[in-house]
């Protein structure tokens, strides 16, 4: 675990601990600035996505997806769903 | 994470832990090279233009921008009612605008009020004036207990308020993102708008604490 959280910015604290964070995080921001998707279509998936783990306060999964991976999920998702990529782009 | 390195001393948080091992971090990594090859390679989207994007939501966007309304609306009455009237538009009168800075509500602290944002569902904030969300602010014990006993959740931010203070807890959304205007503390009245702008804190807009000087 690198510890990261304290690198210097100017505007704050990091906010991506990795480089993947990162890239999802620019790819959903760009494609819907260009038109792809609407916000509210990547954002009902990240909703279902984080819902659909059940992590509450008093139950952690540690082991579950993390953020970022709901972030993934959604956009690999949304691109999907709006016909960007063809569903079978994301099976694994 | 340890106490010293952690200044904002947010509420002790299990998520924080919640780091991959580096084979799941390459597998991820992978998943996300992919899918920006494709998008590239279909000529959706540029490496530069997600190389510009990053720049920007790493460097310029950010809770200096708030702090820098917030001290405008501290030190010009009719600023401050434009803020609290349309926070957007008036957001906007100071060049902070963009993606997830529509429907903007500045919400104000008064001796007898305060307010605290929160997103239950997911992640919304207003980027354009406070940068990313902080780590906490999207994980669980935050979104879910904020609500449910605000009072001692700030307690564990450091946020002390007396039992007569109303807590307001307003909840983000992609229809109302919520930026606190907090109180201008006491001691500041020979302050100029940057003087008082560098007090401005992230969490204070977010509502887990005080501004001080």
């Amino acid at each position: 675990m690198e510890s990261t959280a304290a690198l210097p910015r100017r505007s704050g604290e990091l906010v991506f601990h990795d480089a993947w964070e990162r890239r999802a995080f620019a790819l959903a921001v760009a494609l819907c600035e260009n038109g792809h998707f609407s916000w509210d279509m990547f954002r009902n998936h990240l909703i279902h996505e984080i819902d659909a783990i059940g992590e509450t306060a008093a139950h952690p999964r540690p082991d579950a997806p993390g953020y970022y991976e709901h972030w993934l999920r959604s956009l690999e998702k949304v691109l999907v769903e709006q016909g960007v990529c063809p569903a079978e782009t994301f099976e694994r | 994470m340890s106490e010293q390195h952690d200044h904002h001393s947010a509420p002790r948080n299990p998520y924080l832990e919640k780091r991959r091992t580096g084979e799941e971090t390459i597998k991820l990594e992978q998943r996300a090279a992919a899918i920006e090859e494709l998008l590239i390679s279909k000529g959706l989207v540029t490496q530069e233009a997600l190389d510009r994007l990053v720049e920007i939501y790493e460097h310029d966007l950010g809770p200096m921008n708030g702090a820098k309304a917030v001290a405008r609306a501290w030190v010009d009455e009719d600023y401050k009612r434009r803020l609290l009237d349309n926070a957007t538009d008036a957001m906007r009168e100071l060049g902070f605008g963009g993606m997830q800075g529509e429907h903007m509500v500045a919400v104000e602290n008064t001796p007898n009020v305060h307010n605290v944002v929160v997103c239950t569902l997911c992640s919304c904030y207003p980027w354009p004036v406070l940068g990313l969300p902080p780590g906490w602010y999207k994980d669980p014990p935050y979104r879910s207990r904020i609500v449910i006993e605000p009072r001692s959740v700030l307690r564990e931010f450091g946020l002390d308020l007396d039992e007569h203070v109303e807590i307001r807890v307003w909840d983000s959304s992609a229809e109302m993102r919520y930026v606190v205007l907090p109180e201008r503390p006491a001691g500041t009245e020979t302050f100029h708008e940057a003087e008082l702008a560098a007090l401005v804190s992230r969490d204070a807009m977010i509502g887990v604490t005080h501004v001080t000087v």
